[in-house]
């Protein structure tokens, strides 16, 4: 019991230590636990949506036209396992709802699509006759008769397809899932450093100690033991209220997540669905601590000191350089991050010993070129520094790169995304043609009007696409993959301003004349390029077209192909119809009564371009929310540990910075000396860290981003963060100078009254 | 009688939709649990004084809340081998519905009523069940009256054009019977013209059968198709409240005796009584209804099944009549396992008389 009271009298003496790292390891595992227990859960919902419909087949008309309840009607009345499976598209925040017909998926047995989610309460099922009532109020809304098993002999006129509960996405949603993987790891390595660097000071100072205990005749075994004993302990109390704040922290982000996946995937979030993530989180958390904090017995003591080698460096730069070869040659996702790995391992690795280097060469020429020997001191301590808190340093520069490429990414997106909605959103009013009425007398009508200003008709709907050579049979159905269709007539003056990614020469001219025009999704996602030939089936007939141009299409899944209006089949029917309206020289309120008059109804549902452009604003933020709050998180925890190792530090050499008073300097230089040596420390960090987020910003846009999500993003740089990060960066400095002051003094009058 | 257990598995699936906050169920398949509430739900009760009325009441009764059409048959294959076949189909309103309006647009997938079938064969001690759901005035399942029709999906029974036999095709996983039935007798009516009570306070349901059913066609058990015959008996059934509160379920016997004579017999279980009732049809069709202290009905025999102890002997006597009959279901276990599991099985009859029937045995299971 006296060993362990001998043991643990360092944190009697240092109460704040202890603290600093109960608190790093509480923040640890709650920032773990946050980003742990949402990529589970969305792991989780994206299995459950896969589950869901997994293996499951629809029936589809061969004429082309919707499927209805006499369809249902009469394929049940064959004998045929369908079930109605309602979609209806409401806007955020409320999302897609599906209707289904629970009675009519008895016959599917366990496999009843759907099934999985046992309840029918809106997340997102219902019953059918309530998705009616909702698609009633004006909702686009799709009925689909999925078929039990692929082997059903289906009645003529009928033939089956692959059913997806989302889009096609590809491997999309896998990708997704790693990079919600990376981010937990990168949260882990960065949070995992930090622990170990407040664990290390503590062990740094207790050695004394430890060497005491030895002498009295404990064997250092024991001591080892009891040290990893007392971070169990330490873990043990500390990751409970960190699991808790884990879970609230997912609680709070959970929304503006389930948004973001029900936006990128057309998936929602199943609250609730990772139940047995704390334990494991205790766990990984536990081991993470004792890990980070124990790695030195494992690691053999030759191999540490290689590590601050010349040779230590060598393999470092080596790591760095095939990490950075690694990212510019991935061909996939894992490939991407592995060597995001390898140079955030490698300039982990290097950025202490050539800040420190720096710090010295600085301090030497500072010596030939005569300067005064406070800034030599300066430089040499500032060296000394990095040394000694190399690990809170890169701990910090990871952060801080961290931040300031995501913080690049979601500003480049928001940049790109505003400019593609204001030309998307061309258009003043947006007419939704009510169901079941006749577009083309709406059209004719406005034909008609003198005055009006361009205007054109939408028409969205289903197509099934193939890449092929012209001339070549046609493929069979079953290769064909379902993209959106985007039909537009006429191919007004509203669309020509469109920036266009590839293009040929006047595509909106070839447009009319046939050309087809798709998104980058659907571009990338089967290799598709401007001149290559495409098989569209539409409504039952299949044509050929030309890729005449590729298009942005920013925050969805979906690929999409645009044609233009006249080459719709006459039996295509679609899911949705509006037209796109500037009034000219007339009212609103005159085009909509002339519309109301062909519709033969008394309102028309009319949407203006600033309603719509919010709803998409409200979109976007919830998208990013979670990233924000992560980067955020993540770089208040790395300051907040930098201020208490600096602090720590700082403390340690109080006796030696009291020496400068000593030597006569004045109470105001050394506070000066302290201040300027502690923020161009944490700014010296910035600037390391800078590289590393330029680049990792270039590996978002332009490599992480297209294999995850399907789209790429200008790279664009933005040194306002930079300068922001920096003054985030003095302003902690400043506040450890402010704190070493308020040591010195009290050092100072302790002296005083000591004498 | 004819209290089919799946009925009220229905008004469960209705409770699947989201479209009912179920109180708690009571009786068997929740079907007592409508007691005292059937008052003031709109829902029509029969009572003591109505009379049957064709050819409506072959079609279905929207104003009550449930109802069935049931068939059972004791038929023999070539070879002599007896087989059972039985088909039911429910409806279950969950709301009732004025008779004069029109139905609710299938277009809206109304949920008003939701429909059950259940078909099986018996055959060789092995029991082959398959359930049917399906959601009411959407179209794929439904009755009519004239031309009689009840279908649901692909099974139908149905009155054949131009003849007076009526064909029942029932497709399982599998198993499947395609029959003929000629009825050569006419419409039974149980209890007071129809109206049958089902516990000693009044309570009752609106009751008819067809007994003699001459029944022919095919049953296909996997790759093997059975050229069979024999007797039928066809029930038609219809309330809003069917069990009185404390009711767990019943015993149900439809008998076919050798000399011609049709027994009907059945007893609801109380908590801490029972009631018994039943029918007694001669050779002319002419019914001797039996009320509770006329007749005794006792299990003899019981058998362990992993769904729970069953009563597979029986002891049935009607004093009066020195009528004194063991029945007694084939070895093997019979039970439906859908929604809610009951026992439904041919039996053989010896004592007094000789005969074939059916036997559904409710509130046994687990």
């Amino acid at each position: 019991m006296m060993l362990v009271r001998a043991f643990v009298s360092h944190y009697r003496r240092h109460p704040f230590q202890l603290a600093a790292l109960a608190v790093m390891i509480v923040l640890a595992t709650m920032l773990w636990t946050g980003v742990t227990l949402l990529t589970e859960q969305a792991r989780h919902s994206l299995f459950q949506s896969e589950e869901a419909v997994a293996a499951q087949v629809h029936v589809v008309r061969a004429d082309g036209q919707r499927v209805s309840v006499d369809d249902f009607v009469d394929l049940r009345m064959a004998g045929l396992c369908v079930a109605p499976w309602l979609e209806i598209q409401r806007p955020p925040p409320e999302g897609r709802v599906i209707g289904i017909d629970p009675l009519a998926m008895g016959c599917f047995g366990e496999s009843a699509p759907g099934g999985a989610t046992g309840s029918l309460d809106g997340s997102p099922f219902v019953d059918i006759s309530d998705a009616i009532r909702l698609s009633r109020e004006g909702y686009e809304s799709r009925l689909y008769l999925l078929a039990a098993n692929e082997s059903v002999a289906l009645p003529e006129g009928y033939a089956l397809r692959a059913f997806s509960l989302a889009p096609e996405t590809g491997e999309l949603a896998d990708s997704f899932l790693l990079n919600l993987d990376a981010l937990s790891l990168l949260v882990l390595l960065i949070t995992g450093l930090l622990v170990r660097s407040v664990h290390r000071l503590g062990v740094a100072q207790r050695r004394q100690s430890f060497e005491l205990l030895y002498r009295f005749g404990v064997p250092r075994r024991r001591v080892q033991q009891l040290l990893a004993l007392e971070l169990v302990v330490l873990s043990g109390f500390c990751v409970v209220p960190g699991l808790w704040l884990g879970t609230q922290l997912a609680a709070m982000l959970g929304g503006g997540f389930g948004q973001a996946l029900d936006s990128l995937f057309d998936v929602t979030l199943y609250a609730g669905s990772a139940a047995s993530l704390p334990w494991q989180a205790a766990a990984v958390m536990l081991l993470l601590v004792l890990t980070a904090c124990l790695v030195d017995w494992l690691v053999p003591q030759r191999w540490q000191g290689v590590i601050s080698s010349r040779h230590g460096r060598v393999i470092a730069a080596l790591v760095l350089f095939v990490g950075l070869a690694t990212v510019a040659l991935a061909v996939d996702l894992a490939w991407a991050f592995a060597g995001t790995a390898l140079v955030f391992a490698g300039a982990g690795w290097l950025t202490p010993g050539l800040l420190a280097l720096a710090a010295q060469t600085l301090s030497e020429r500072a010596a030939l070129d005569g300067t005064g020997p406070l800034a030599r001191w300066r430089r040499r301590e500032l060296a000394a520094m990095f040394r000694h808190l190399a690990l809170p340093v890169v701990a910090l520069q990871f952060a801080m790169a961290t931040v300031l490429a995501v913080q690049a990414l979601v500003t480049t997106f928001e940049s790109t995304f505003e400019e593609w909605l204001a030309q998307r959103l061309e258009a003043e009013f947006y007419v939704e043609v009510p169901r079941g009425a006749d577009a083309s007398l709406a059209a004719e009508r406005l034909q008609e009007l003198e005055g009006i200003g361009p205007w054109h008709r939408v028409a969205r709907g289903e197509a099934r696409i193939r890449a092929g050579e012209p001339g070549k049979d046609a493929e069979p159905e079953s290769d064909q993959v379902p993209a959106d269709l985007f039909a537009l007539t006429p191919v007004s003056d509203l669309v020509r301003d469109w920036s266009l990614l590839a293009s040929s020469g006047r595509p909106w001219e070839k447009l009319e004349q046939g050309g087809v025009m798709i998104n980058e999704q659907l571009a990338r996602r089967h290799q598709l390029g401007v001149g290559d030939t495409l098989k569209i089936g539409i409504g039952g007939t299949s044509t050929e077209a030309n890729v005449v141009a590729i298009y942005a299409d920013y925050g969805r899944p979906a690929g999409e192909v645009m044609v233009s209006g006249a080459a719709l089949p006459e039996n295509f029917s679609p899911g949705f119809e509006s037209f796109s309206v500037n009034p000219g020289d007339l009212t609103m309120a005159d085009i909509s009564e002339q519309l109301a008059d062909v519709w033969n109804i008394s309102e028309v549902t009319i949407r203006d371009n600033a309603s719509i452009r919010a709803l998409a604003s409200q979109v976007f933020d919830q998208t990013f929310l979670l990233t924000r709050a992560i980067s955020l998180l993540t770089l208040v925890l790395a300051a907040v540990a930098l201020l208490i190792m600096s602090w720590v530090f700082f403390t340690t050499r109080a006796w030696y910075f009291q020496l400068l008073s000593i030597w006569g300097l004045p109470a105001r230089v050394v506070r000066g000396q302290l201040r300027r040596l502690s923020v161009l420390l944490t700014l010296a960090v910035t600037l390391a860290a800078l590289p590393l987020g330029i680049w990792l910003t270039w590996v978002l846009v332009s490599r992480i981003n297209p294999l995850a999500f399907g789209w790429s993003l200008p790279m664009e740089l933005y040194p306002q963060f930079w300068l922001e990060l920096g003054v985030v960066a003095a302003a902690t400095g400043m506040v450890v100078a402010h704190l070493m002051r308020r040591q010195l003094v009290h050092r100072a009058d302790r002296k005083q009254v000591e004498t | 009688m004819r209290t089919h257990t799946g009925f009220i598995a229905l008004l469960v699936a209705a409770a699947f939709t989201g479209c009912s906050d179920s109180a708690p169920e009571t009786g068997f398949a929740g079907l007592a649990q409508y007691a005292g509430e059937a008052d003031g739900s709109g829902f029509l009760q029969p009572q003591p004084g109505d009379t049957l009325n064709f050819p409506e009441d072959w079609g279905p009764h929207p104003q009550h809340r449930i109802e069935w059409w049931y068939l059972t048959a004791n038929l023999t294959t070539a070879d002599g081998s007896p087989l059972g076949v039985q088909w039911t189909q429910f409806r279950q309103a969950l709301q009732p519905r004025p008779i004069e309006s029109d139905p609710p647009d299938p277009e809206t997938w109304p949920l008003d009523a939701a429909w059950m079938a259940h078909g099986a064969v018996s055959f060789e001690g092995d029991h082959w069940f398959v359930e049917k759901l399906a959601r009411g005035d959407v179209g794929h399942a439904g009755a009519t009256a004239e031309p009689f029709r009840v279908w649901l999906d692909d099974w139908r029974l149905e009155a054949l054009p131009g003849s007076a036999e009526w064909r029942l095709q029932v497709e399982g996983d599998g198993w499947s019977y395609d029959l003929r039935l000629g009825n050569t007798g006419g419409v039974v009516a149980h209890g007071e013209e129809g109206f049958s009570a089902k516990s000693a306070s009044g309570d009752g349901s609106m009751y008819f059968s067809l007994v003699d059913l001459q029944v022919d066609g095919t049953v296909t058990l996997g790759e093997k198709t059975l050229d069979v015959s024999g007797k039928g008996w066809f029930d038609r059934e219809w309330s809003s409240q069917f069990l009185k509160t404390g009711q767990q379920g019943w015993d149900w016997f439809a008998l076919h005796l050798e000399d011609g004579q049709k027994l009907m017999a059945f007893r609801l279980l109380e908590d801490d009584d029972t009631y018994l009732s039943g029918s007694w049809i001669n050779t002319s069709g002419v019914v001797e209804v039996l009320g509770n202290d006329e007749l005794t009905l006792t299990a003899v025999n019981w058998k362990k099944t992993q769904q729970g102890r069953v009563p597979v002997t029986w002891r049935l006597t009607i004093p009066s009549r020195e009528v004194d009959l063991t029945i007694k279901a084939p070895p093997g276990t019979y039970w439906n396992l859908g929604l809610y599991p009951y026992w439904e099985s041919p039996v053989s009859v010896t004592g007094s008389h000789e005969g074939v029937g059916y036997m559904e045995l409710t509130g046994y299971s687990h």
